[in-house]
């Protein structure tokens, strides 16, 4: 194949390497590597449009690592329209998103981040210019162009639309004002346009760019016909929220022990505090964030001795506010997480476990023994 | 004959900006700035814990969290009143620090390099460096596969490092471009640095009201310490070097003083030194029409907001943002953005690294400036200069960060406990000083809930529309005067927007949700 970067075995050494940090199934690698060599151009065309975004996806695919990010736009992805990283201003960026989807019908995917604000028509966010016209201090000048416009041209010949982060697969942040702005999630407003599109939604206030990157690839595969889309019923990725953060934290024990923090200055030297009390949401919250950790692996949030807040959720923000209080509806009762309130939170085993030592500590009494398995 | 070209999206910046200018006579004679999208942050925010709001307020913005966080934290620390311990002071100021170093690495090389160096200039590479021969391998393939995205296309011109006929050669532009590649991984890095302390960037969880939340240890130390050095190395010996080579260049000698804002400039002052932030050390300050010995003092009271260019009715008109009134008037004649006109002392006034350098000017920097010219009358401070502060200031700051790193006390409080006891009524304040200007959050709270929240920020201050005396706001300013050669590719207005560091996100935001509909908020 022509204009190949890399070998199909410096790519299989590469896609090991890749894969492994992103927790894709080993088994899965010659795939990758056969659908990405498969592409046209040998790497497959982005389009990456901002809505009511804060840019903080985009900052966060920037601390990629393995792959890194120059290694990603120089050699894995071909990104065509990417408003931080793209050389072209005004016009000239424009055409790159004309050319793709006049040669790329079809193949190329569609990474939204930030969501569509539909109220006033859309002009609560615009970039490009409109066919129209407007005034400007007496002078005629070109119109601007909403984003829900450029979602109707973008979304038919797209073959796939992420939805990156939080805000752009929920609503997140500005959804907590979406009377306002008409605030719409990427996956409803890709429903209205063409209800049979792909659409993944990628969590996380930013998402991880492990979450980000692997969710492409996986969508890639699957694309291709080479592999399955494990979503669950957020249209996100299992292989990176399966899992509760409380199930897979570092300071599980302490919470098992009922060792809370409660004072920032307390600094137990035998075990690192749990932070339950402190409103942590790790446990309704399913991310891999404890064991993917962020920045290059450094720390996570719980790592440096502060709550979860359940970014990844698609009840972040409004739904997990009071953010510093411990979580609601695990009473001096035992027990139950408010499945009412937070439908989406797994009851049973966790829920057990957060309401009988809570109220070990809280009352300094030992716990009644949960029933095996902790049914509720 | 004068012609208007309007310039949308403006890329590598932060947001959704776009920029309309009149040309005529190879120059830009008139200008106007708009930011074209909006949510409302701060309107969310009432009735909430005042804890949240820290947590909320980072995400104003994915460039900014860092400062938006942390003029949080000072303006709840304020509204309850603590004391805010020795190590929790540093550890803001080292994150702070760590943040201004990814901010300017990422400004000059992702945002700004593009403007100046020609990436298909890299294939003509006739150096021996084993690093940049695979460079231009890989760029090679990339232009014969066809698919030089993302640095194709944009505009064209011959000014270009490396564009043949242009200044400089192929194997400098190729130098240029793998410093690009390695500021990736450098200010990633720094980004390492913040979640040493801050868990995670973007969007930390490491400062509260009261302090920070965790303890310096030898080991957390040790490992900022490291990244640290590497990365002051890499300031000296690849950033600050890069910046002097592109002052040098003879094509880029305009630059030096057109982009000049009107001379104008404001600093809240950063990094406090003590716990009352009496002394720190980027000071606070206001300088005039370019009189940039005679550094005058700050006084709150003296911004004022002008509304007449924005889409907001008259009656806002000319109020302290403290109490500032907001109503949206989409309909108004002559009104074409959504940002307000802040004004101090009747003057626009440019914020960010240019201002606080001249403000702080320090050796380095006043030689730069003697050696380069800037300092023969008319004193003006224009494109390059702007970067070049920003280079010197990232230096100045990563200096002190290790001075500051050796200060820590392992062991001793990091957290005021009197910051988690919200008093009924309170009332807030944080200036701060962000890797892009001047920033100010206010809260006020009230029956233990926050009542109300606001935020005026650095770009508001740079982007802002006309006053209601016509004048412009400093980039509008800025860009009069900017020679552009050929219409179809407007490069140099791209050149001098980008020298100020945009961030739209911040700059626009709503408050006071009174109704269902839009009836009265406030940007800013």
């Amino acid at each position: 194949m022509s204009g190949k970067l890399v070998s199909r075995r410096q790519f299989l050494k590469h896609a090991g390497a890749t894969a492994a940090l992103l927790g894709l199934s080993e088994a899965m690698i010659p795939q990758l590597a056969n659908a990405l060599q498969e592409l046209a151009a040998g790497k497959p065309p982005v389009i990456w449009i901002q809505g009511q975004n804060c840019t903080g996806c985009s900052v966060s695919f920037l601390n990629s690592n393995y792959p890194g990010v120059a290694d990603l736009v120089l050699n894995q992805l071909s990104v065509r329209y990417q408003p931080n990283v793209m050389a072209g201003t005004g016009k000239t960026a424009i055409e790159a998103i004309d050319e793709t989807v006049k040669s790329m019908k079809g193949k190329y995917v569609l990474v939204v981040e930030g969501p569509v604000p539909t109220a006033e028509n859309g002009e609560y966010c615009t970039f490009g210019l409109g066919t129209g016209t407007k005034k400007l201090m007496g002078n005629t000048v070109p119109n601007d162009k909403t984003i829900q416009e450029w979602m109707n041209e973008l979304v038919p010949p797209a073959a796939a639309v992420i939805a990156n982060g939080s805000c752009a697969a929920f609503g997140g942040i500005p959804a907590a004002n979406a009377s306002v702005t008409g605030t719409t999630p990427i996956s409803k407003v890709v429903a209205r346009i063409d209800p049979r599109k792909p659409v993944i939604n990628v969590g996380g206030c930013p998402s991880h760019p492990d979450w980000f990157v692997g969710t492409v690839l996986e969508a890639l595969l699957y694309l291709q016909g080479k592999g399955k889309l494990n979503l669950n019923e957020n249209k996100m990725s299992r292989t990176f929220f399966g899992q509760l953060i409380h199930e897979n934290c570092e300071r599980r024990a302490s919470f098992d022990s009922g060792l809370f923090l409660e004072d920032w200055n307390q600094n137990n030297p035998d075990m690192k505090l749990c932070m339950f009390k402190m409103g942590c949401k790790g446990p309704v919250t399913y991310a891999d964030c404890p064991v993917r950790r962020w920045n290059s692996k450094v720390n996570w949030c719980v790592g440096a001795n502060a709550p979860c807040h359940g970014c990844a959720s698609p009840a972040f923000y409004k739904e997990l506010s009071p953010l510093y209080q411990p979580l609601p509806n695990v009473n001096f009762d035992g027990i139950t997480p408010a499945v009412d309130v937070l439908g989406w939170v797994a009851a049973g085993a966790t829920a057990v476990g957060v309401g009988a030592h809570y109220l070990y500590k809280q009352l300094g009494e030992k716990p009644r023994e949960p029933a095996e398995g902790g049914e509720k | 004959m004068a012609q208007i070209i309007s310039i949308d999206p403006l890329t590598r910046i932060e947001g959704h900006m776009r920029i309309d200018v009149e040309i005529e006579g190879g120059a830009v004679k008139d200008a106007w700035s708009s930011g074209t999208m909006f949510r409302g942050i701060e309107m969310l925010l009432k009735g909430k814990h005042p804890w949240d709001c820290q947590q909320v307020v980072e995400r104003v913005c994915g460039v900014c969290p860092l400062i938006h966080g942390t003029a949080s934290s000072y303006a709840l620390d304020d509204a309850m009143d603590v004391s805010l311990p020795d190590n929790a002071r540093i550890i803001r100021n080292l994150a702070l620090g760590a943040n201004y170093i990814q901010s300017h690495i990422l400004h000059f090389y992702h945002l700004a390099a593009l403007d100046f160096v020609d990436v298909t200039a890299v294939p003509n590479y006739s150096g021996s460096n084993p690093a940049l021969k695979l460079l231009k391998d890989k760029v090679t393939q990339l232009v014969a596969a066809g698919d030089p995205y993302p640095f194709l296309p944009r505009y064209s011109s011959p000014d270009y490092i490396g564009e043949p006929g242009g200044p400089g050669d192929a194997n400098l532009a190729t130098e240029l471009v793998g410093h690009y590649v390695q500021a990736f991984e450098m200010r990633k890095k720094a980004q390492e640095m913040l979640s040493i302390f801050y868990g995670r960037m973007p969007s930390f969880v490491g400062t509260i009201p009261g302090g920070v939340t965790q303890p310096p240890t030898l080991m957390n130390i040790a490992a900022f310490q490291s990244r640290l050095a590497e990365l002051q190395q890499w300031i000296d010996n690849v950033y600050i070097q890069d910046i002097l080579t592109i002052a040098k260049v003879p094509q880029y000698q305009p630059f030096m003083k057109a982009g000049d804002s009107g001379g104008s400039y404001l600093a809240y002052g950063g990094f406090d030194q003590d716990q009352k932030g009496n002394e720190k050390f980027l000071p606070r300050g206001t300088i005039y029409d370019n009189e940039i010995m005679n550094v005058q003092g700050f006084d709150e009271q003296k911004i004022v907001e002008s509304v007449k260019y924005s889409w907001y009715t008259p009656d806002c008109e000319g109020k302290n943002p403290k109490y500032g009134k907001t109503e949206p008037d989409l309909k108004k004649a002559d009104a074409y953005t959504f940002l307000k006109a802040p004004r101090y002392n009747g003057k626009p006034m440019e914020v960010g690294p240019l201002a606080r350098m001249l403000i702080k000017k320090p050796d380095i920097l006043v030689n730069l400036a003697t050696s380069l010219g800037l300092l023969t009358p008319p004193v003006k401070f224009g494109i390059l200069p702007r970067h070049a502060a920003r280079a010197i200031e990232c230096k100045l700051v990563a200096d002190e960060m290790s001075k500051w790193l050796a200060q820590l006390q392992p062991g001793k409080p990091i957290w005021d406990p009197r910051g988690k006891a919200i008093p009924d009524e309170s009332f807030g304040r944080g200036l701060v000083e962000g890797p892009r200007g001047a920033l100010g959050h206010w809260i006020q709270i009230k029956g233990k809930k926050t009542e109300n929240y606001q935020a005026v920020v650095p770009t508001t201050w740079n982007a802002s529309p006309r006053d209601k005396d016509g004048v412009r706001g400093p980039i509008e300013t800025a860009l009069i005067g900017v020679p552009v050669p050929d219409v179809d590719n407007p490069i140099n207005v791209a050149r001098c927007v980008r020298s100020f560091d945009p961030c739209l996100a911040c700059a626009i935001h709503i408050i006071h949700p009174e109704h269902n509909g839009v009836k009265e908020f406030r940007i800013i």
